[in-house]
């Protein structure tokens, strides 16, 4: 087994809300070894926000943990490697040794999470000169050097500007260099790029991947943009209503996906070869979690939903060694069921595309 | 795309539009700086472009929420720039409507659904009894997607998507000849937006309204209209039929904008590098441009020059 970073296991939580208890996650798994990028995709509200908070020891204060753990494997000070269950630790020790240390993050709004009253050098050292007392001098270069790392020119002129006078993507570069000032890692990137134009987009995506490569880190991104996720990602778990429905590796969620909710997901979103005249939409909403779901919570909007939908929350069926899906169309007792037209041909197409470059699918 | 488009004249007819914004003595914003397009009866017009590049500044000023400083815009035959007749304002605010990004944001949390979406109509006097107004938004609200009962309720007792229907009610209930979409579905999940754009997509065909679609999402743009607009600072630099311009760019910047779209094809995203594109080191000069035309309606704002280099 290589190594593990991060392992959540059976992660459930709620929120005491004045209306009830949401019940945002409910009992999921995630795994991410190192140098691996894993990306989270789901709808707002599905829960995927909440489970890196958790991880980051950054919960809402009324949220209430029913069970689980997150385990962090780490090297500790002494050069050693260790093991934590950061549920069970206190806000402190999180603080003093996770957070902005070991995993750091990256937010989707960098004028909202960056500090406008700082100059961005100042900021760039906090974190070096709390967590490990680096003298100044010594911060200063770094973080003069960490500019460089994410393409800023004229770095040191931009240490001692402030976050008003950067541009949208400068803004998300220093965020990133933040990030890295203390070599975490693990780097979880809650949609990094929502709030930036385009090409911009693409810059930062390029960005992230080099400094992954380079400093063999793992990142998480958290996204609902699956063109995002083809990407960057070499796994993806796709997240509805507070549970995980499909995990697999890159190419088995977008050549061969298995859940109706994924095939919906994908083929909501055009790609630039779409001309068919409507678009597949996945009917409805999602459900409300301050009542508790009986049976598959995604049944009511599954034109594939059977009775069983109704009554019993599917388990992970396992397709093949890295890919897995809740959905009882996987029981073998199940009707077989093609997935939408609309979507096996835009696969179809993606396959010929990728088979006239030359390259392979395996 | 509207058959025999020559012979048809244009909805909306922009030209040379200009809209600056004085800041201080020294200092005007060019937000948008001589922009020319047409929109045909029934077609999608797409406008696209990075943030700052004046996309929304053109919906509005179109629109007239801003007074544009110079050029010259015609809605349905009519000049609708400067000072207009009541005649004139009371067509343009019954004709054209706009959709705003954000559904929350648009909608008084203090009205009823029904009164939103017949606001329009009440300050018109469109209808001539009660009954008449009710039955109108109970239509209108079925059309989009929600019942009649509905009518009674508030913005926040609604879904994200919902509330986008309701925008888009409010909109049509006016049989407007020309909606303004300004990124009306970029606030919305996935799933939503397909729903939102199908919806509008039948609207469409039923009404025979056009859009003008502004969005930063290029494959949505791609997908819903007819004919795509490229912006940056404040200049139209590229326009076409959609295959048109995402076949054939021309301009470096249509062709940096286009290279950055993800696909959800992963062997083929993970090797991919997009175009960088400064206009600062580029050593093009938006103002010095003029439009050249390359086939069909394909046009790109260039010098000579440079159309020639980028031709060839």
């Amino acid at each position: 087994m290589a190594d593990k970073i991060i392992e959540i296991n059976n992660l459930d939580i709620s929120f005491k809300t004045t209306a009830g208890l949401v019940h945002a996650i409910r009992g999921i798994n995630v795994d991410l070894e190192k140098g691996e990028t894993v990306a989270i995709v789901g709808e707002s509200g599905s829960g995927k926000s909440v489970t890196m908070k958790a991880a980051m020891g950054i919960l809402a204060s009324n949220a209430v943990v029913n069970s689980g753990e997150i385990l962090f494997h780490y090297t500790d000070d002494d050069g050693q490697p260790a093991m934590v269950d950061i549920l069970q630790k206190d806000k402190r020790w999180i603080r003093n040794n996770i957070n902005g240390r070991r995993i750091s993050m990256v937010f989707q709004d960098p004028m909202t999470s960056l500090d406008p009253t700082m100059t961005i050098g100042k900021q760039i050292m906090e974190g070096m000169i709390w967590h490990y007392k680096t003298p100044k001098k010594e911060a200063w270069d770094k973080a003069v050097g960490l500019l460089k790392e994410v393409g800023i020119e004229d770095a040191q002129k931009r240490m001692k500007q402030y976050p008003h006078q950067l541009s949208g993507g400068m803004r998300q570069r220093v965020v990133i260099a933040i990030a890295l000032a203390c070599d975490p890692d693990l780097l979880i990137c809650d949609e990094p790029t929502t709030a930036l134009d385009v090409t911009i987009q693409a810059k930062i995506l390029e960005l992230i991947k080099k400094v992954q490569k380079e400093r063999h880190i793992a990142v998480i991104y958290i996204t609902h943009d699956l063109g995002v996720v083809a990407t960057v990602a070499d796994y993806v778990n796709v997240m509805y209503a507070g549970k995980i429905v499909e995990v697999g590796n890159v190419n088995e969620i977008y050549y061969d996906p298995k859940h109706p909710y994924t095939w919906g997901l994908l083929s909501a979103m055009p790609d630039l070869d779409t001309d068919d005249d409507r678009l597949y939409t996945i009917p409805g909403s999602p459900p409300n979690l301050l009542h508790e779901v009986k049976g598959d919570a995604f049944a009511a909007r599954n034109k594939y939903a059977m009775k069983i939908d109704d009554e019993a929350d599917p388990p992970m069926f396992q397709v093949s060694k890295t890919h897995w899906a809740a959905t009882w169309l996987l029981d073998p007792r199940a009707p077989k069921v093609q997935m939408p037209k609309e979507l096996s041909d835009r696969i179809e197409r993606m396959k010929e595309a990728v088979r006239s470059a030359g390259k392979s699918i395996d | 795309m509207p058959e025999n488009q020559s012979t048809k004249e244009p909805i909306l007819k922009v030209t040379d539009l200009k809209q600056y914004f004085k800041i201080s003595d020294s200092y005007t914003v060019k937000a948008v700086d001589g922009v020319s397009f047409d929109i045909y009866p029934g077609e999608t017009y797409g406008l696209v472009g990075e943030s700052g590049s004046g996309k929304s500044t053109i919906g509005r000023a179109v629109i007239r929420l801003y007074d544009p400083t110079d050029g010259r815009i015609e809605f349905d035959g009519m000049d609708i720039t400067g000072k207009m007749s009541r005649k004139n304002e009371n067509t343009l605010r019954t004709r054209m409507q706009m959709i705003f990004q954000d559904p929350m944001a648009s909608l008084n949390p203090r009205k009823t659904v029904g009164d939103i979406v017949a606001e329009g109509l009440d300050i018109h006097h469109t209808y001539k009894t009660h009954e008449e107004r009710n039955q109108m938004v109970s239509e209108i609200l079925k059309k989009v997607g929600l019942s009649p009962e509905h009518r009674s309720r508030y913005p926040h007792q609604f879904s994200g998507g919902q509330r986008q229907r309701v925008g888009i009610a409010r909109a049509l209930i006016m049989n407007p000849k020309l909606i303004i979409a300004d990124e009306c579905i970029s606030a919305l999940d996935v799933s939503i937006q397909a729903q939102v754009v199908n919806l509008m997509k039948d609207i469409q065909q039923e009404t025979g309204t056009a859009y003008l679609f502004i969005a930063h999402d290029l494959s949505m743009v791609k997908y819903i209209s007819d004919r795509i607009g490229v912006l940056h600072l404040g200049h139209l630099l590229e326009t076409g039929t959609k295959d048109e311009i995402f076949d054939n760019p021309l301009h470096p910047y249509t062709r940096s904008l286009l290279s950055a779209i993800p696909s959800p094809n992963p062997i083929f995203e993970k090797g991919r590098i997009s175009e960088t594109y400064d206009y600062k080191t580029s050593g093009i000069n938006y103002s010095e441009g003029t439009y050249h035309h390359i086939s069909g309606q394909h046009y790109v704002k260039c010098t000579d020059e440079e159309f020639n280099k980028w031709n060839s």
